[in-house]
Protein backbone atom coordinates (compact mmCIF):
# COMPACT_ATOMS: atom_id res chain seq x y z
CA UNK A 1 0.00 0.00 0.00
CA UNK A 2 1.63 3.26 -0.83
CA UNK A 3 1.27 4.63 2.36
CA UNK A 4 1.67 8.40 4.44
CA UNK A 5 5.40 7.01 5.37
CA UNK A 6 7.27 8.12 1.69
CA UNK A 7 5.72 11.65 1.89
CA UNK A 8 6.58 14.82 4.62
CA UNK A 9 2.69 14.75 5.89
CA UNK A 10 3.46 18.33 7.68
CA UNK A 11 5.11 20.01 4.75
CA UNK A 12 1.90 18.92 2.93
CA UNK A 13 -0.54 20.10 5.44
CA UNK A 14 1.36 23.54 5.54
CA UNK A 15 1.08 24.29 2.24
CA UNK A 16 4.56 23.43 0.70
CA UNK A 17 4.17 23.34 -2.90
CA UNK A 18 7.36 20.74 -3.49
CA UNK A 19 5.69 18.76 -0.89
CA UNK A 20 2.30 18.59 -3.16
CA UNK A 21 3.51 18.03 -6.00
CA UNK A 22 5.32 15.24 -4.70
CA UNK A 23 1.96 13.82 -3.30
CA UNK A 24 0.51 14.23 -6.72
CA UNK A 25 3.36 12.50 -8.53
CA UNK A 26 2.82 9.51 -5.96
CA UNK A 27 -0.79 8.97 -6.01
CA UNK A 28 -2.50 11.08 -9.38
CA UNK A 29 -2.26 7.67 -11.74
CA UNK A 30 -3.21 5.60 -9.27
CA UNK A 31 -6.39 7.95 -7.99
CA UNK A 32 -7.08 8.20 -12.73
CA UNK A 33 -6.99 4.18 -12.51
CA UNK A 34 -9.97 4.33 -9.82
CA UNK A 35 -11.95 6.92 -11.25
CA UNK A 36 -11.28 5.17 -14.50
CA UNK A 37 -12.86 2.24 -13.32
CA UNK A 38 -15.88 3.62 -12.02
CA UNK A 39 -17.03 6.77 -15.07
CA UNK A 40 -14.92 5.98 -17.67
CA UNK A 41 -11.26 7.01 -19.17
CA UNK A 42 -13.47 9.67 -20.38
CA UNK A 43 -14.92 11.29 -17.45
CA UNK A 44 -11.70 10.09 -15.19
CA UNK A 45 -9.09 13.21 -16.09
CA UNK A 46 -12.02 15.57 -15.10
CA UNK A 47 -12.91 13.85 -11.84
CA UNK A 48 -9.58 13.56 -10.52
CA UNK A 49 -8.51 17.04 -11.15
CA UNK A 50 -11.60 18.23 -9.61
CA UNK A 51 -10.59 16.20 -6.55
CA UNK A 52 -6.92 17.43 -6.48
CA UNK A 53 -8.54 20.58 -6.09
CA UNK A 54 -11.03 19.54 -2.73
CA UNK A 55 -8.19 17.54 -1.75
CA UNK A 56 -5.43 20.40 -1.39
CA UNK A 57 -8.25 22.93 0.00
CA UNK A 58 -8.62 20.15 2.62
CA UNK A 59 -5.34 19.17 3.75
CA UNK A 60 -5.58 20.51 6.93
CA UNK A 61 -8.48 17.86 7.90
CA UNK A 62 -6.23 14.89 6.97
CA UNK A 63 -5.60 13.23 10.57
CA UNK A 64 -3.79 10.38 9.21
CA UNK A 65 -5.98 7.67 10.83
CA UNK A 66 -6.05 6.44 7.11
CA UNK A 67 -3.23 6.35 4.51
CA UNK A 68 -2.79 9.32 2.44
CA UNK A 69 -4.18 6.94 -0.82
CA UNK A 70 -7.22 6.24 0.45
CA UNK A 71 -7.93 9.76 2.26
CA UNK A 72 -7.53 10.44 -1.54
CA UNK A 73 -9.22 7.57 -3.18
CA UNK A 74 -12.43 8.54 -0.89
CA UNK A 75 -12.71 12.57 -2.28
CA UNK A 76 -12.21 10.79 -6.12
CA UNK A 77 -15.01 8.49 -5.24
CA UNK A 78 -17.12 11.61 -3.93
CA UNK A 79 -16.43 13.28 -7.32
CA UNK A 80 -17.13 10.31 -9.07
CA UNK A 81 -20.39 10.33 -8.08
CA UNK A 82 -20.58 13.52 -8.30
CA UNK A 83 -20.07 13.12 -12.34
CA UNK A 84 -22.50 10.01 -12.20
CA UNK A 85 -25.71 12.07 -10.43
CA UNK A 86 -28.28 11.80 -13.26
CA UNK A 87 -26.45 8.80 -15.18
CA UNK A 88 -26.51 5.18 -15.03
CA UNK A 89 -23.41 3.68 -13.13
CA UNK A 90 -20.91 1.98 -15.65
CA UNK A 91 -20.41 -0.84 -13.03
CA UNK A 92 -22.49 -3.79 -13.93
CA UNK A 93 -22.09 -7.58 -12.62
CA UNK A 94 -22.91 -9.22 -15.93
CA UNK A 95 -19.72 -10.21 -16.53
CA UNK A 96 -18.91 -11.76 -12.31
CA UNK A 97 -19.75 -15.18 -13.80
CA UNK A 98 -16.35 -16.19 -16.51
CA UNK A 99 -14.52 -18.68 -15.78
CA UNK A 100 -11.66 -18.65 -13.10
CA UNK A 101 -8.26 -16.96 -14.71
CA UNK A 102 -6.23 -20.24 -13.12
CA UNK A 103 -8.51 -23.16 -13.62
CA UNK A 104 -6.29 -24.55 -16.67
CA UNK A 105 -3.48 -24.63 -13.68
CA UNK A 106 -5.08 -27.97 -11.81
CA UNK A 107 -6.00 -31.58 -12.84
CA UNK A 108 -9.43 -32.74 -12.68
CA UNK A 109 -9.08 -34.11 -9.30
CA UNK A 110 -7.94 -30.34 -7.79
CA UNK A 111 -4.32 -31.02 -7.59
CA UNK A 112 -1.79 -28.55 -9.32
CA UNK A 113 -1.35 -29.28 -12.78
CA UNK A 114 1.21 -26.16 -13.34
CA UNK A 115 2.19 -24.63 -10.10
CA UNK A 116 3.17 -21.48 -9.79
CA UNK A 117 7.18 -21.23 -10.59
CA UNK A 118 9.58 -19.32 -8.10
CA UNK A 119 9.18 -15.46 -9.07
CA UNK A 120 12.73 -13.44 -9.09
CA UNK A 121 11.12 -10.32 -7.15
CA UNK A 122 11.46 -10.92 -3.83
CA UNK A 123 10.32 -7.16 -2.54
CA UNK A 124 6.78 -5.86 -3.50
CA UNK A 125 8.06 -2.64 -5.12
CA UNK A 126 9.83 -3.98 -7.93
CA UNK A 127 7.77 -7.00 -8.89
CA UNK A 128 5.28 -4.76 -10.96
CA UNK A 129 7.81 -2.22 -11.75
CA UNK A 130 9.47 -3.80 -14.78
CA UNK A 131 8.56 -1.71 -17.71
CA UNK A 132 7.75 -4.86 -20.44
CA UNK A 133 4.98 -6.30 -17.54
CA UNK A 134 4.08 -2.76 -16.93
CA UNK A 135 2.81 -2.53 -20.53
CA UNK A 136 1.19 -6.24 -20.30
CA UNK A 137 -0.22 -4.93 -16.90
CA UNK A 138 -1.79 -1.87 -18.43
CA UNK A 139 -3.29 -4.07 -21.14
CA UNK A 140 -4.70 -6.50 -18.98
CA UNK A 141 -6.69 -3.93 -16.83
CA UNK A 142 -7.77 -2.25 -19.69
CA UNK A 143 -9.29 -5.73 -20.86
CA UNK A 144 -10.58 -6.55 -17.89
CA UNK A 145 -14.18 -7.19 -16.66
CA UNK A 146 -14.80 -3.40 -15.37
CA UNK A 147 -16.43 -4.68 -11.90
CA UNK A 148 -13.13 -6.53 -11.21
CA UNK A 149 -10.81 -3.58 -12.16
CA UNK A 150 -13.23 -1.21 -9.83
CA UNK A 151 -12.64 -3.56 -6.96
CA UNK A 152 -9.23 -4.30 -7.70
CA UNK A 153 -8.34 -0.65 -7.68
CA UNK A 154 -10.41 0.37 -5.15
CA UNK A 155 -9.20 -2.75 -2.22
CA UNK A 156 -5.40 -2.89 -3.02
CA UNK A 157 -4.42 0.43 -4.55
CA UNK A 158 -7.31 2.36 -2.81
CA UNK A 159 -7.25 0.64 0.24
CA UNK A 160 -10.51 1.03 1.18
CA UNK A 161 -12.63 -1.63 3.73
CA UNK A 162 -14.90 -4.21 1.89
CA UNK A 163 -18.20 -2.53 3.43
CA UNK A 164 -17.10 1.10 1.54
CA UNK A 165 -16.52 -1.12 -1.63
CA UNK A 166 -20.02 -2.57 -1.46
CA UNK A 167 -21.73 0.53 -0.47
CA UNK A 168 -19.83 2.67 -3.32
CA UNK A 169 -20.40 0.00 -6.12
CA UNK A 170 -23.83 -1.41 -4.90
CA UNK A 171 -22.32 -5.04 -4.79
CA UNK A 172 -22.91 -7.67 -2.11
CA UNK A 173 -19.72 -8.63 0.23
CA UNK A 174 -19.78 -11.91 -1.15
CA UNK A 175 -19.90 -10.69 -5.04
CA UNK A 176 -17.02 -8.02 -4.47
CA UNK A 177 -14.71 -11.17 -3.12
CA UNK A 178 -15.13 -13.12 -5.81
CA UNK A 179 -14.59 -9.92 -8.15
CA UNK A 180 -11.61 -9.35 -6.12
CA UNK A 181 -10.20 -12.77 -6.22
CA UNK A 182 -10.74 -12.78 -9.99
CA UNK A 183 -9.29 -9.48 -10.61
CA UNK A 184 -5.90 -11.22 -8.25
CA UNK A 185 -5.79 -14.39 -10.07
CA UNK A 186 -5.51 -12.53 -13.58
CA UNK A 187 -2.52 -10.70 -12.13
CA UNK A 188 -1.29 -13.21 -10.48
CA UNK A 189 -1.42 -15.53 -13.54
CA UNK A 190 0.33 -12.59 -15.90
CA UNK A 191 2.84 -12.10 -13.27
CA UNK A 192 3.24 -16.03 -13.34
CA UNK A 193 3.66 -16.50 -17.12
CA UNK A 194 6.02 -13.31 -17.47
CA UNK A 195 8.71 -14.59 -14.59
CA UNK A 196 8.72 -17.84 -16.23
CA UNK A 197 8.99 -16.69 -20.21
CA UNK A 198 9.98 -13.12 -19.96
CA UNK A 199 6.84 -12.31 -22.22
CA UNK A 200 2.95 -11.92 -21.48
CA UNK B 1 -8.03 -32.48 3.09
CA UNK B 2 -8.47 -29.74 1.35
CA UNK B 3 -7.07 -29.59 -2.44
CA UNK B 4 -4.78 -27.15 -3.98
CA UNK B 5 -7.67 -25.60 -5.90
CA UNK B 6 -9.54 -25.02 -3.02
CA UNK B 7 -6.31 -23.38 -1.29
CA UNK B 8 -6.35 -20.92 -4.14
CA UNK B 9 -10.02 -20.15 -3.60
CA UNK B 10 -9.17 -19.57 0.32
CA UNK B 11 -6.21 -17.77 -0.03
CA UNK B 12 -7.69 -14.20 -0.53
CA UNK B 13 -9.39 -14.83 3.12
CA UNK B 14 -6.71 -16.51 4.61
CA UNK B 15 -4.27 -13.21 4.02
CA UNK B 16 -7.04 -11.10 5.57
CA UNK B 17 -7.49 -13.27 8.23
CA UNK B 18 -11.48 -13.53 7.37
CA UNK B 19 -10.99 -17.33 7.80
CA UNK B 20 -12.99 -19.43 10.75
CA UNK B 21 -10.37 -20.82 13.13
CA UNK B 22 -11.65 -24.45 11.98
CA UNK B 23 -10.75 -22.98 7.88
CA UNK B 24 -7.94 -21.73 8.90
CA UNK B 25 -6.19 -25.08 10.30
CA UNK B 26 -7.62 -26.92 7.35
CA UNK B 27 -5.95 -24.66 5.24
CA UNK B 28 -2.70 -24.45 7.58
CA UNK B 29 -2.25 -28.18 7.38
CA UNK B 30 -2.72 -28.43 3.65
CA UNK B 31 0.15 -25.68 3.67
CA UNK B 32 2.52 -27.82 5.52
CA UNK B 33 2.47 -30.69 3.49
CA UNK B 34 2.57 -28.39 -0.22
CA UNK B 35 5.20 -26.70 -1.14
CA UNK B 36 3.44 -25.34 -4.45
CA UNK B 37 0.27 -23.80 -2.70
CA UNK B 38 3.12 -22.45 0.24
CA UNK B 39 4.55 -20.99 -2.91
CA UNK B 40 1.28 -19.85 -3.77
CA UNK B 41 0.03 -17.74 -0.85
CA UNK B 42 3.41 -16.33 -0.68
CA UNK B 43 3.43 -15.03 -4.20
CA UNK B 44 0.14 -14.01 -3.94
CA UNK B 45 0.78 -11.66 -0.40
CA UNK B 46 3.91 -10.19 -2.55
CA UNK B 47 1.48 -9.50 -5.45
CA UNK B 48 -1.14 -7.53 -3.34
CA UNK B 49 1.27 -5.36 -1.50
CA UNK B 50 2.69 -4.41 -4.88
CA UNK B 51 -0.86 -3.40 -6.64
CA UNK B 52 -0.52 0.20 -4.84
CA UNK B 53 2.47 1.17 -6.85
CA UNK B 54 1.78 -0.82 -9.43
CA UNK B 55 0.29 2.62 -11.87
CA UNK B 56 4.09 4.16 -11.49
CA UNK B 57 4.40 7.72 -10.76
CA UNK B 58 2.74 10.43 -12.88
CA UNK B 59 4.93 12.47 -15.49
CA UNK B 60 6.01 16.18 -15.16
CA UNK B 61 3.43 16.99 -17.63
CA UNK B 62 0.31 15.71 -15.26
CA UNK B 63 1.99 17.00 -12.09
CA UNK B 64 1.87 20.57 -13.73
CA UNK B 65 -1.43 20.42 -14.84
CA UNK B 66 -2.90 19.18 -11.72
CA UNK B 67 -0.47 22.21 -9.68
CA UNK B 68 -1.72 24.77 -12.32
CA UNK B 69 -5.26 23.81 -12.05
CA UNK B 70 -5.01 23.73 -7.87
CA UNK B 71 -3.59 27.36 -8.00
CA UNK B 72 -6.32 28.36 -10.48
CA UNK B 73 -8.81 27.71 -8.44
CA UNK B 74 -7.22 29.44 -5.69
CA UNK B 75 -7.17 32.48 -8.06
CA UNK B 76 -10.52 32.57 -9.21
CA UNK B 77 -13.27 34.31 -7.35
CA UNK B 78 -15.76 32.70 -5.25
CA UNK B 79 -19.07 31.60 -6.67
Amino acid sequence: MAGNDSLDLAALQRGDEVAFAGAVRLHHRALLAVASAIVGADDAEEAVQNSWIKAHAALGQFEGRSTLRTWLTRIVINECRMLLRGRRPTISLDEATVGHPLADRFTANGHWNKPPIPWHEDTPDGLLMEQELEQCLQRLLATMPEQQRAVLELRDSGGLEFAEICNELTVSASNARVLLHRARSQLFKLVDQYQETGEC
Amino acid sequence: MLKCREIVEHADALLAAELTPIQRLSVRTHLLICRHCRRYVRQLRQLIRSVAAMHGPASDAQVQQVVTAVKNSKAAPAP
